[in-house]
């Protein structure tokens, strides 16, 4: 069952691959079709788990990065069904299919700690995710910009300049991804600080006693929320915008990433549950 | 039942000859109705653009129809036969086929594929089958046309690029701002181009037209002419702040704008995107200014070298698509060949059919003693029998292309089984070959999955 919704995630990237260089309305529709498909079952997947588990599967690494891989891709359905842009659709599904394979290939079953047994878990766990798959949507967003950027400027318009949406409007996708995904990174810091706060005082757990600033993934979580943090701030108040925001959703997103993968696999003494 | 084209069109006509045959003049309806009545045609639809006058119609005879279709035109639009006829062109069948599939693929046009083209087609098909001069013949081509023209674009990108400079200057506008609705453009200077590129932005319904020139009285005319304000030329830094397009072409000796004003500019604009058009000879804008972060800066060249690359990749797609509208002018020949031998077919299959029928009669004593089941049964494995040993020879005579061959064939069975005496009446010949086109129609040739 969990191998399902990443074989047709695969699908689904290679035929917006194939749309984005064919460009056939067939291809694109086709494209859309798999990748609903993907998510839908990756739904179903979810909620077996859940079923299965008998909560939300969100504690261990490796769920939580197919729940982001699974909003991401919800996520990313909606901005094409509301600005009915295809294009954008081979930038996101390698993430998807990557991030969809790390997870697959750690199959931890672990039983959550009764520490976590708390609503405070979904709002913290959810919000975060939702956040990271909105700068995702940015960083691709970036991406994009960047290379119509480069096609208008060398006056060499060609491959991309055919198939992506304007500069301004990709801009402009750029900045409500980041300021939405902003506020959720935000509110599920806040959480986390709150609930920590919490549990502090009258815990000898060794993880939670771990929640501080100098841990790796809290200390990268709080640099990606001061890049993002700056990013709306040059926005608005220095008129920043177009390639050097693009630049920066992208460095946003990578800190994100690194974030995810690595340190959340490896180097997070707090946050292994 | 034939094919014929007849018309003129930019590669024969000059214009002032084009001007006088143009249909929409009279009216497309009172040509259809004249057509209508002619002795010639039984079908008929009339293309007319800027750049063409054709007829298409089915016939039986295609010279007859030349001729009258000729003397047609010429008497329709005033015209002497003798100054018409060397402009005029005729195609049949095949050749008439090609040539409609080619022209809704804008492969016939004067800016290879252009897209209005094909709505036109798709309008003159319309309003003829609207006035029902169409039927079984062109209700057949014009659709088919229609799908040729689809797939050409889709799958080559034939129609894909701005042509003129001025609509290069377009799309890299909506390459930039997306939609230009909300646009504020500023114009320095009164040249033609300029004027032109205006004129174009306004028909993109941009929000405000500025127009600076030295002498105030000039920017008023260029002003009035394209919708827009004239403004004072000293007023040309303080435009510079609001607006998303400059153009220029002031005819200045000297670079009108430089890096250090535009770098000022932008700074003050807080990098809002500008994007600037240089159309001055010589150039009106400093080249450095390109340099700067969101400063789109394209010069006539520039634009220039946009089209000519357009132009190229839309010639680099041309000969895949003739070789796809050949592809399907040959599968239009077949069907139309085999709609030749429909008569011969539907004759055999009566025979063969008669001959069932007879056996059966004289069974008829036998068959009545065992029961309705069996009886049932004999009438079954009698039919599938025909049918099965019809197959392949109908197949074979529809799938014949060349027309000679085709004609060849149809008379050799027509000897063979002695089909002319059975002379069935002519009404119930023709009903017969129309269901008999319906379903071979549609396994035969991709056009039913196409017209989606």
């Amino acid at each position: 069952m969990t191998i399902l919704p990443l074989l047709l995630y695969l699908v689904a990237g290679i035929v917006y691959a194939v749309f984005f260089v064919r460009r056939s309305a067939r291809a694109g529709r086709l494209a859309t079709a798999s990748l609903s498909a993907a998510a839908f079952t990756h739904t179903f997947a979810i909620g077996m788990r859940t079923v299965e588990i008998s909560h939300l599967p969100l504690v261990d690494t490796a769920s939580a990065i197919s729940a982001f891989v699974w909003m991401l891709a919800v996520a990313y359905l909606y901005t094409e069904v509301t600005t009915e842009e295809r294009a954008l659709g081979v930038f996101i599904a390698p993430l998807l299919v990557g991030l969809e394979t790390i997870s697959a290939l750690s199959l931890t079953v672990s039983e959550p700690a009764p520490i976590l047994d708390s609503p405070l878990l979904a709002a913290h766990v959810l919000s975060l995710l939702f956040a990271y798959a909105a700068f995702a949507l940015a960083c691709v967003v970036g991406i994009t910009y960047v290379l119509l950027f480069r096609e208008l400027k060398s006056k060499q318009l060609g491959f991309f300049a055919a198939r992506l949406p304007s500069l301004q409007v990709i801009d402009a996708m750029n900045g409500r991804a980041v300021g939405v995904g902003w506020l959720f990174l935000t509110a599920g810091l806040i959480v986390g600080v709150v609930w920590t706060m919490l549990l502090q005082p009258d815990t000898s757990d060794p993880r939670v006693l771990a929640m501080s600033f100098s841990d790796p993934k809290i200390f990268v979580v709080v640099l990606s929320w001061a890049v993002y943090s700056f990013e709306l701030y040059a926005r608005r108040a220095i008129g920043w915008s177009g390639r050097r925001d693009a630049w920066l959703s992208a460095l946003g997103f990578s800190i994100v990433l690194v974030n995810l993968v690595p340190v959340g696999y490896f180097l997070t003494e707090s946050h292994n549950f | 039942m034939n094919l014929l084209l007849l018309g003129v069109s930019h590669h024969t006509a000059p214009v002032d000859l084009r001007e006088r045959v143009d249909f929409s003049k009279r009216g497309l309806v009172t040509a259809l109705r004249e057509l209508a009545v002619r002795p010639t045609p039984t079908e008929s639809v009339v293309l007319t653009t800027c750049n063409r006058s054709e007829i298409y119609a089915a016939c039986e005879d295609t010279d007859a129809a030349h001729d009258d279709l000729a003397g047609f035109m010429s008497r329709f639009h005033d015209v002497p036969e003798a100054e018409l006829a060397p402009h005029l062109y005729a195609r049949t069948d095949g050749g008439a086929a090609q040539h409609l599939f080619r022209v809704a693929a804008g492969l016939d046009s004067l800016v290879v594929g252009e897209p209005q083209i094909f709505g036109q087609v798709k309008d003159a098909y319309a309003v003829a089958a609207g006035e029902q001069c169409t039927g079984a013949l062109l209700n057949k081509l014009f659709p088919w046309s229609f799908a040729v023209g689809k797939r050409v674009r889709a799958e080559t990108g034939l129609g894909e690029g701005a042509v003129s400079v001025s609509y290069a200057a377009i799309s890299l506008a909506r390459k930039i701002f997306g939609d230009l609705k909300g646009l504020s453009v500023l114009v320095a200077g009164a040249g033609e181009m300029a004027e032109l590129t205006a004129v174009h932005l306004r028909s993109q319904q941009v929000k405000r037209i500025a127009v600076a020139s030295r002498t105030l009285t000039r920017a008023r005319e260029l002003a009035d002419r394209v919708g827009g304000a004239a403004v004072d030329w000293s007023a040309l830094d303080d435009e510079l702040l609001g607006v998303d397009v400059v153009v220029t072409a002031t005819g200045a000796p000297a670079p009108v704008l430089t890096r250090p004003e535009i770098e000022r500019v932008m700074h003050a604009r807080r990098n809002r995107p500008l994007f600037i058009i240089d159309v001055g000879l010589p150039r009106d804008v400093d080249p450095h200014c390109g340099e700067l972060e969101q400063v789109f800066l394209y010069n006539i060249d520039d634009l220039r070298a946009v089209v000519s690359e357009n132009l190229a990749r839309r010639r680099e797609q041309t000969s895949r698509a003739e070789a796809m509208v050949s592809d399907s002018a040959e599968e239009f020949v077949v069907w139309l060949r085999s709609r030749g031998t429909i008569p011969t077919l539907v004759a055999l299959r009566r025979r063969f059919e008669a001959v069932r029928r007879a056996e059966l009669e004289r069974l008829e004593p036998k068959l009545s003693r065992s029961g309705p089941e069996a009886r049932a049964r004999v009438e079954e494995v009698t039919r599938l029998l025909v049918q099965k040993l019809l197959l392949t020879p109908t197949e074979r005579l529809k799938s014949t292309g060349d027309a000679a061959t085709a004609a060849r064939d149809a008379e050799t069975v027509t000897r063979l089984f002695d089909l002319d005496e059975e002379g069935p009446d002519a009404s119930s010949l023709a009903d017969e070959a129309q269901a008999e086109t319906g379903p071979a129609a549609t396994s035969k040739t991709p056009v039913a999955s196409w017209t989606d």
